[in-house]
């Protein structure tokens, strides 16, 4: 499932969801939720699909009666799981790879790439302010306005830092020319069989046609 | 007398991967030490046993009296103060002086006492001319020393520093020395990771070296620099390489083999007949 | 012919007017390395910029006189913290390091000719399959270099080039630079780690203040003035600390070579 190309994932990612609200309730947002749970289970994301819909449930409960809310539930349900499910099935590298070789300029895939490899880079850069904080004295306890302190202590180095070097990242690729128009070579590009592409054309297909059928 | 820190057979592992084993030494007030190894022996997991950020699995971690398995980060910060690799990244108050007043603020000091100890940092490393300025607006160098004058600022026991003259020029470095042997005079131990040899020539006396987890020696540091100038290869082993000084000392068979560029200076003048001049 | 030339350049940051650099003229041939010293902000990394065609071009300010490079090749630029320089897009080291190779647009097994070569110079081979992030400082400043040798630069830069590796990593760097300016490349590199300039540079040009001091060969890091300015390699200060006459030995062999024939 993995190795297929990147736009096939995100043709079935993306029609999942739209099916799931196009469909008739229950039985369209029950199908296709069942799919994209499936599709979770198999690339080891279940329980984080199954616990970032459940909060929606409860707050649809509270404000639905119970056919709205397993009609929105399952719909909601459908759109996180393929979601989650992308996320876990497709590395950024692949998508790039992809999208350089389908003639996307090396910069516009650049902002795609380097938003998605930001999350960790930041996430580690957190970790090691929250850690040189604490041994600065900073107390991850107290009231609220203790936890605001603390809060801003390490909200702010991060911001900080991570402006401050703006200016040199954008020196560094700019010597390594990532400039606008350059020709990038695509290093590994994902093979894409003809079955990939129709199955591509048939779900946007399938989407139009459910659409059309919805509004007829 | 109890020890500043004390390592009572500290082992830790990163899930299956072993990072010490059985580590044991200890640190007297004073007392100013390098902790030499190649990279992945084991040194970062060790500053991060005394800081309390990682607790041993197996053996005792003592600051002081404390054992570090009952002390949070936040309550060691009153004990030991340390500066790690990319320190830059922590500043974020609007002045120098606001920034290097984070941690004994943190710790709950009074104002007036937060002030002075702030002044002597600053003043310690000469950045009394930068005290009003954005952190930010230094060059990189620079905010070394402001997260060093941060965790000097704490005037803690136990001082503890992970390759704190990387990136910095040789007036730089020697501000360092000065600050270090300062602290220490003032009662206060040093724990230093360094590749930098010089440095830690010029600034400490005692070293520990650790291999792949175990502490392979504990020894004097001018011992082990004699050592390694004299090509026994104990230190190319470790990636290090005898620092020009003691070079120098064993090539002109300088009498006491002197690691320090002041002291080296003195023996090649009193060898040459002459008198030494005072260095930085 | 490679060649970088610098006539009498003034360089000025956006929004200030004491210039960074002022008139400074330098060349730098193919073949030959030249090190900058300095102390801190003296201009010696916004005299690399300049030399890279980034300032005023990408950093913006203003600049006077002339800068020309010929000869083949481009111009790379190693700025000195490791983690702002790397890609963003590559998610192993081996693809780090063809994110140049491959923005220039070259044919597949000549990218990977290169890199591959970058590698095994920076003796980089073991990581070539880990994650960029998760490399420590002195891994990366190797892989950020090798990305900067796979672009084959016929000008390269080197803006503290050893800050983050151990004495081996920087003894071994350092040979690496020679090996380079042996095949024909510019290289000029601004550093504080004096002790190795004498088996580096070709010539050694001091930087006070944005102004170009002095030039000469490596045997200026022993001079009177430049042990004063705390730009002497150690063994000089030790010379001079004895009050032993100037010009001071630069290196260890020097020092020795002078001792036996006083």
């Amino acid at each position: 499932m993995t190795r297929l190309h990147p736009f096939t994932l995100l043709a079935i990612a993306a029609a999942l969801p739209a099916l799931a609200w196009i469909l008739p309730a229950p039985a369209g947002g029950l199908a296709m939720a069942v799919v994209a749970l499936a599709l979770a289970l198999t690339t080891g994301v279940f329980r984080t699909a199954v616990f970032t819909a459940a909060p929606f449930w409860l707050f649809l409960l509270l404000l639905h009666d119970i056919p709205t809310t397993v009609a929105i539930g399952l719909r909601i349900t459908t759109m996180v799981s393929s979601f989650v499910w992308v996320v876990a099935a497709l590395p950024p590298p692949r998508l790039v790879e992809a999208m350089v070789a389908a003639g996307w300029s090396a910069s516009a895939a650049y902002v795609f790439a380097a938003t998605l490899s930001a999350v960790p880079v930041l996430r580690a850069r957190a970790g090691r302010i929250a850690d040189a904080q604490r041994c600065r004295g900073l107390s991850p306890r107290g009231g609220p306005v203790q936890r605001l302190r603390a809060l801003r202590a390490l909200a702010m180095p991060l911001i900080l830092s991570a402006l401050h070097e703006v200016d040199e990242r954008g020196l560094a690729l700019e010597t390594r020319r990532l400039v606008p128009g350059a020709r990038r070579t695509p290093l590994a590009p994902p093979s894409d069989h003809a079955v990939e592409r129709v199955t591509r054309w048939a779900l946007a297909a399938a989407c139009a046609a459910a659409l059309a059928w919805r509004l007829r | 007398m109890t020890p500043t820190l004390r390592f009572d057979r500290v082992s830790f592992s990163y899930g299956a991967v072993q990072a010490l084993s059985d580590v044991s030494f200890a640190l007297d007030s004073g007392e100013r030490v390098a902790l030499l190894g190649r990279n992945g022996a084991g040194k970062s997991t060790l500053l991060r046993l005394v800081t309390g950020l990682a607790r041993p699995r197996v053996g005792t971690v003592w600051v002081g009296d404390w054992d570090t398995r009952d002390a949070t980060p936040d309550r060691l910060a009153r004990r030991v103060g340390s500066v790690f690799q990319h320190a830059d990244q922590q500043l974020f108050a609007r002045t120098l002086e606001d920034d290097v007043a984070f941690g004994p603020r943190a710790i709950g000091l009074a104002p007036a006492e937060v002030a002075s100890r702030v002044a002597r940092a600053l003043a310690a490393l000469e950045l009394g001319e930068h005290v009003r300025e954005h952190p930010y607006d230094l060059p990189p160098a620079l905010r070394k020393l402001a997260a060093l004058a941060g965790a000097l600022a704490l005037e803690p026991a136990l001082l503890v520093l992970d390759e704190p003259t990387a990136g910095l020029d040789r007036a730089l470095r020697a501000r360092v020395t000065r600050a270090l042997l300062e602290r220490s005079a003032a009662g206060a131990a040093v724990l230093v990771i360094t590749h930098d040899l010089t440095f830690a020539a010029e600034s400490l006396d005692r070293a520990l070296v650790l291999d792949r987890g175990r502490l392979a020696r504990d020894s004097s540091l001018p011992g082990l620099l004699g050592e390694g100038a004299g090509g026994g290869g104990a230190l190319e082993a470790l990636g290090l390489l005898p620092p020009p000084v003691a070079s120098l000392s064993a090539a002109l068979a300088l009498p006491g083999r002197p690691i320090r560029a002041a002291d080296a200076a003195r023996a090649l003048a009193r060898v040459a007949g002459g008198e030494s001049r005072h260095l930085d | 012919m490679t060649r970088l030339a610098l006539e009498r350049v003034t360089f000025r940051y956006p929004a200030t007017e004491a210039p960074a650099l002022l008139d400074v003229s330098l060349e730098v041939p193919g073949g030959e390395v030249v090190a900058l010293v300095g102390s801190i902000g003296a201009g010696a990394s916004t005299l690399l910029l300049v030399a890279a065609d980034l300032a005023p071009r990408v950093v913006g300010g203003r600049l006077e006189g002339r800068v020309a490079f010929d000869g083949e090749g481009v111009r790379g630029i190693v700025l000195p913290t490791p983690w702002t320089q790397l890609s963003g897009m590559a998610f192993t080291v081996w693809d780090e390091v063809a994110f140049g190779p491959a923005n220039l647009g070259l044919a597949r097994d000549e990218i990977t000719r290169r890199v591959d070569r970058a590698i095994a110079r920076l003796g980089i081979e073991g990581l070539v399959s880990r994650e960029p992030t998760t490399l420590s400082g002195g891994e990366l400043q190797r892989v950020i270099i090798a990305g900067i040798l796979a672009m084959q630069p016929g000008l390269l830069l080197l803006d503290e080039p050893t800050a983050e590796l151990d004495p081996i990593g920087a003894r071994s760097l350092w040979e690496l630079v020679r090996a380079l300016a042996r095949e024909g490349t510019a290289i000029l590199v601004a550093t504080s780690d004096l002790d190795a300039l004498p088996a580096v540079a070709d010539r050694v040009a001091w930087l006070d203040r944005g102004r170009l001091q002095a030039i000469g060969s490596a045997d200026l890091l022993g001079s009177e003035a430049l042990v004063a300015a705390s730009l002497g390699p150690t063994v000089a200060n030790v010379w001079h600390g004895a009050r032993l006459p100037s010009p001071y030995p630069v290196s260890v062999a020097q020092a020795l070579q002078r001792w036996e024939q006083r």
